[in-house]
């Protein structure tokens, strides 16, 4: 994993100056679109309960799995009963908007918890009852954004990319989940998860109270291709980006990460470095263990976040 | 048990108080002086004979008397002689080569090794001169994916490092160059193996009925070795190929008292695209080589040394600061001594590393370096004791020290460095082992023997318990224990018996039956499809015990035709393994602490039937093999503990080679390969989290489909340089082309399908589409040409 991901963090814009010699491998590979059948499978309920800090409304979606090849909006779970109880014994009710969206509104300054307490979800439907934990952590500030250029060669054009600055807390055991919005739109394709352990990739990574390590640090470049298959540049003069750290619980870090294995499929010879498919961790639990099965995740953020234009090519630093 | 075997080992040394005499010596070629393995030493009169070991030595012990002996090797042209042993008689011999008629392709000396009157089976033996000519991908001939041509050997797909064997994983392969292990066998991830035609002597691979002197690995041994070197004159090979170049030269030293030989290659892309493309000056590399030597010299008749090492190197470089590579490093130093005319014995020191590093960052202040490496030291003493004519014994000791490095490596964070290095692992991991191979009559033999196998992981180091928790998800270190330097940490034995048995029914026909066990102290730890060259080897520990198999096969052998012109062979097999290693889902295998909470252990089962026609003479050569196997793991929480397939389970094999001569200087190769479709675990359903199509299977089932079959042709045309010049003189030199196409029919063959969500950028609310993707890692033909030359 930490191999797929370091090519594609680093390795993506710089692959693609090796093109020319790989030429020869991409020319062999080939990939087609194909129609498979799939096994038949009863619904399960998914949770989608991603709450945060923010003075917004604080949104949880339910809704049903359905057959992989059915490109539709997800079919909502609606008439549930969905609360939200910190350890304190203060309770959230989140009222249906719209079927299968459960929304908390803040009132005033108020915005939603607390860092540093336990968050219990229950949700009552269809005569069962489901339940997640999550406690939330804690966001260091995101101190600043700057503007590089990467030099373009014969094969690209100058490439101007985005870089945040920030600093892991001194205690170990963070987590972080980085979104990124560019001119206030989400970075959220498969390959644009990126998660941060302290300031690192992995538990393992033993990267505590540092700057997050260059790698994350640059992670909020979208590589997107023009219509003939050229890499634009990330951002150009005129664009804006804003970068959002959102603590996680170690259990929902674990969850993007495998999240972004099963789904972040570049193909070609990346497959070789696959893992077989299999289902993602969810924290939600049916109170009775032989009851429904259910799927996704709950996690309660804090967040932090930052935005910059870059107003003109005056704002480039050195890399 | 053990009492039992001691009585058969040493039951061979009672009871023959009568005086016989010996006739030993070495069996060599005769055009270059390289030692011939497995060559038949036959006594007419009393229709018994011994081979040639792997030094090419033999020792036949017998009665007084006058006899006729006949030394033949397929492809040479036998000898005999009229001895008087009266005496104990050394005799050094050369056979010569059969002159070239038509060139026939001699599939390979299999007669003795393989076919009907041999004790061993199980055993798959290529001769070089067959790889040369199986039609290979871009024209390069390959070890190893020659050996994928065999019954009971297979391969992920294209690209995919290593080899299957008899339902075992890659890792399960015990690989020796000359001796010495081999961590990776595979150049440019797994196009292309790391063997060089040019210096290689002789391939086998055991894929059960694994004699006593090797063990460390359950599933196979693929023993490579290395030629000595052509020790009568100055000879240069090489090639010029479509992606990389070879050449090689060997000759004599010391007045033929030995011999070198140093081949190397190098892949050229970069080489061809640097005026092409600035940023190969710049430090960026994608580029392998290796270079393979071997130099040995007769200090004496009784002392001969050898000297022989690889080192090779995979480079994929963007610019001079960020990349990966890897290779490896091997040496071997071995003696051969002649106690007496029976007994011969061998020393071989061996060093062997395989490492990697992958390293990032532009400058100084925000970089990552990672190195990891496996390296071991071994020192075997090998003998073997040829009583008489019907015994000959062999035992031994193996001892091999390990030190793992799983990760030296470090980060820079805008100019604070931190280390984040692992623990290096050290293991003694050590064998003794004893075996006899005896003839009970004319048409029985038996080989049994015993290895006893230690292994001990050595401070400094620490050790972890961890927690018990849902099977399948990641346990949690509760414990630690450290050791300090040399201290003594997890320790395992085995005893692995072993036995062989054959019959032979009539001239033409025998039966035969083995039983192995094996362990295996050292895992390659892989997740992915493919094995590639970033996982890791790791020891056993307190929580990773010894992986153990216990393989059972049955075979029938028969030779038909005029002159056994055809052969056949039929063998069934059954392996069970235990403390088979997998993982959890989204394990995180690379400088991981805490790896072996990701580890989970299970058992295996593994069977299947293995059919083999092989016609050896005449224009037409070549064999159709077809294995029809399955295997399958166990592991709880993989699956719901119920049994799977594993991705290299494979029902129907089928490879068929064809060899066949146009005329003198033309001759024409194909290979058809058929295997039916692999495991492959596809979704039923789809949800989506905060905007990401997530697949979900609502089994929880691993491997639950077959991907389409995988069918494939390629051929190959090989025309011969001009043997005479234009003025009627012969040639000195000698040259071939080689013309192929490989995947003749273009045929997509799927490696894998994956699900994913569209590239597009979706916005939010709107529904994602989903797809199914068939990748093909070769979708088309690949023509290739090459041009070999000799002087």
């Amino acid at each position: 994993m930490v191999f797929t991901r370091i090519v594609s963090v680093i390795g993506l814009k710089k692959l693609t100056y090796l093109l020319p010699i790989l030429a020869v491998g991409v020319l062999m590979a080939c990939e087609d679109v194909i129609n498979p059948n799939l096994q038949k499978a009863d619904p399960v309920l998914v949770v989608d309960a991603w709450i945060t800090n923010l003075p917004d409304s604080q949104k949880i979606f339910l809704s049903r799995t359905q057959p992989y090849f059915e490109n539709l909006l997800p079919p909502a779970v609606a008439g549930a009963t969905v609360t939200v109880t910190d350890q304190n014994g203060v309770v959230y009710s989140f009222i249906e908007n719209k079927p299968g969206e459960y929304v908390w509104v803040p009132s005033g300054s108020n915005t939603f918890g607390q860092v540093g307490l336990r968050y219990q979800l229950q949700i009552s439907t269809g005569g069962e009852i489901f339940n997640a934990e999550s406690v939330m952590g804690v966001a260091p500030p995101v101190d600043s954004i700057t503007f590089y250029v990467q030099k373009g060669n014969q094969f690209v054009d100058d490439l101007y990319l985005a870089e945040f600055w920030a600093k892991d807390p001194d205690e170990p055991g963070n987590s972080y989940w980085i979104r990124t919005y560019k001119n206030g739109i989400l970075l959220n394709k498969p390959s644009e998860i990126v998660t941060a352990y302290d300031a690192g990739f992995s538990k393992g990574g033993n990267f505590g109270g540092v700057q997050f390590i260059a790698p994350i640090r640059r992670s909020i470049n979208p590589f997107d291709t023009d219509a003939n298959g050229n890499f634009l540049s990330p951002y150009q003069v005129g664009d804006s980006v804003f970068v959002q750290l959102h603590s996680v619980t170690e259990a929902a870090f674990n969850f993007l990460n495998e999240v972004a294995v099963q789904t972040n499929r570049p193909g070609g010879f990346g497959e070789l470095f696959s893992t077989p498919l299999a289902n993602v961790s969810t924290n939600i639990r049916n109170a009775q263990a032989a009851g429904s099965k259910a799927v996704g995740f709950f996690n309660v953020a804090a967040v932090t976040g930052l935005g910059r234009k870059f107003n003109s090519l005056d704002d480039l630093t050195e890399n | 048990m053990r009492l039992l075997l001691l009585t058969f080992i040493l039951l061979p040394f009672f009871g023959h108080a009568q005086t016989r005499f010996t006739l030993s010596g070495y069996v060599k070629d005769g055009a270059n002086g390289e030692a011939l393995i497995g060559a038949n030493i036959y006594v007419r009169s009393l229709a018994t004979g011994t081979t040639t070991n792997v030094y090419g030595f033999y020792s036949l012990t017998v009665e007084p008397g006058e006899y006729e002996i006949v030394f033949s090797y397929i492809g040479y042209s036998a000898q005999s002689k009229t001895l008087n042993l009266n005496e104990s008689i050394r005799l050094d011999l050369e056979l010569q080569p059969e002159g070239r008629q038509l060139e026939e392709v001699v599939v390979s000396s299999e007669k003795e090794l393989q076919g009907v009157k041999s004790l061993q089976m199980s055993v798959n033996r290529l001769d070089i001169n067959t790889i040369l000519r199986i039609p290979a991908f871009l024209g390069e001939a390959d070890v190893i994916k020659s050996l994928q041509q065999l019954p009971g050997v297979s391969t992920v797909g294209e690209g995919a490092s290593g080899f299957n064997v008899r339902g075992g994983s890659v890792g399960q392969n015990l690989i020796l160059l000359d001796e010495a292990t081999v961590y990776n066998s595979s150049h440019l991830l797994g196009f292309f193996s790391v063997f060089n035609p040019d210096a290689v002597k002789d391939t086998r691979l055991y894929k059960g009925a694994v004699p006593a002197q090797y063990g460390g690995r359950i599933a196979s041994l693929l023993d490579v070795r290395m030629k000595e070197g052509n020790n009568k004159t100055l000879a240069v090979n090489g090639g010029i190929g479509t992606i990389f170049s070879r050449a090689s030269v060997e000759g004599p030293i010391a007045n033929s008292q030995g011999s070198f030989i140093v081949a190397g290659r190098r892949s050229y892309a970069d080489i061809l695209a640097r005026p092409f493309v600035d940023i190969l000056n710049e430090g960026a590399a994608l580029n392998f080589y290796d270079l393979t030597g071997k130099v040995n010299y007769n200090l004496n008749k009784q002392n001969r040394i050898f000297l022989s090492g690889y080192t090779g190197r995979d480079k994929f470089f963007f610019d001079k600061n960020q990349g990966f590579s890897w290779g490896n490093n091997t040496g071997t130093l071995r003696w051969n001594k002649i106690f007496n005319d029976r007994l011969f014995a061998n020393f071989s020191t061996v060093f062997s590393k395989y490492d990697y590093s992958l390293q990032f960052g532009e400058n100084e202040r925000d970089n990552f370096r990672w190195k990891s490496s496996v390296q071991n030291l071994t020192f075997r003493p090998a003998f073997s004791y040829f009583i008489n004519t019907n015994n000959e014994v062999s035992f031994g000791a193996e001892a091999n020290y390990y030190w793992f490095e799983p990760a030296n490596a470090y980060g820079t964070s805008n100019g604070s460095r931190i280390d984040i290095s692992l623990p290096r692992k050290y293991n003694l991991e050590t064998a003794l082992y004893a075996g006899n191979n005896q003839k009970l009559s004319q048409r029985v033999a038996v080989e049994y023997g015993i290895r006893f196998s230690h292994f001990v992981g050595l401070g400094s180091g620490v050790q972890y318990d961890y927690n018990d928790t849902t099977a399948g998800t990641r346990r949690t270190p509760v414990a630690e224990r450290t050791y300090s330097r040399n201290q003594r940490m997890a320790t395992y034995q085995n005893l692995e018996p072993r036995l062989a048995f054959k019959a032979e029914l009539n001239d033409v026909s025998s039966v035969k039956a083995s039983y192995t066990r094996m362990a295996q102290y050292v895992h390659l730890i892989s997740n992915t499809t493919a094995s590639n060259p970033l996982d890791v080897w790791t020891p056993s520990t307190n929580n990773i015990k010894p992986e153990t198999g216990n393989q059972y096969a049955v075979g029938w052998f028969r030779d038909f035709g005029k002159d056994r012109t055809y052969e056949f062979s039929a063998e069934a097999y059954y392996r069970s393994t235990q403390n088979q290693i997998d993982y959890i889902d989204g394990a995180d295998l690379l400088i991981n602490q805490y790896l072996e909470g990701d580890l989970l252990s299970g058992i295996g089962r593994a069977y299947g039937l293995e059919l083999y026609l092989q016609k050896k003479s005449g224009r037409f050569t070549g064999w159709i093999a077809y294995t029809l196997a399955r295997t399958e793991l166990k592991v709880n929480g993989i699956n719901n503990n119920q049994w799977y397939a594993t991705r290299y389970d494979q029902t129907h094999n089928v490879k068929v080679s064809g060899f066949y001569d146009l005329n003198k200087r033309w001759s024409a190769s194909a290979n058809f390969t058929f295997v039916s479709g692999t495991p492959a675990t596809f979704p039923t359903s789809r949800y989506v989290i905060q905007g990401i199509l997530i697949p979900y299977n609502a089994e929880g089932g691993r491997n639950n489909v077959r991907l389409p079959a995988y069918h494939r042709l390629d051929i190959a045309f090989r025309l011969e340089g001009k043997t005479v010049k234009a003025n009627g003189k012969a040639r000195k030199n000698s040259d071939y082309w080689v013309f192929g196409v490989y995947n003749v029919y273009a045929r997509k063959n799927p490696f894998s399908i994956y699900f994913t969500q569209g590239d597009e950028r979706v916005a939010q609310g709107s529904p994602l589409n989903s797809e199914a993707r068939q990748l093909a890692i070769i979708g088309t033909f690949i023509p290739s040409v090459s041009y070999n030359f000799k002087f």
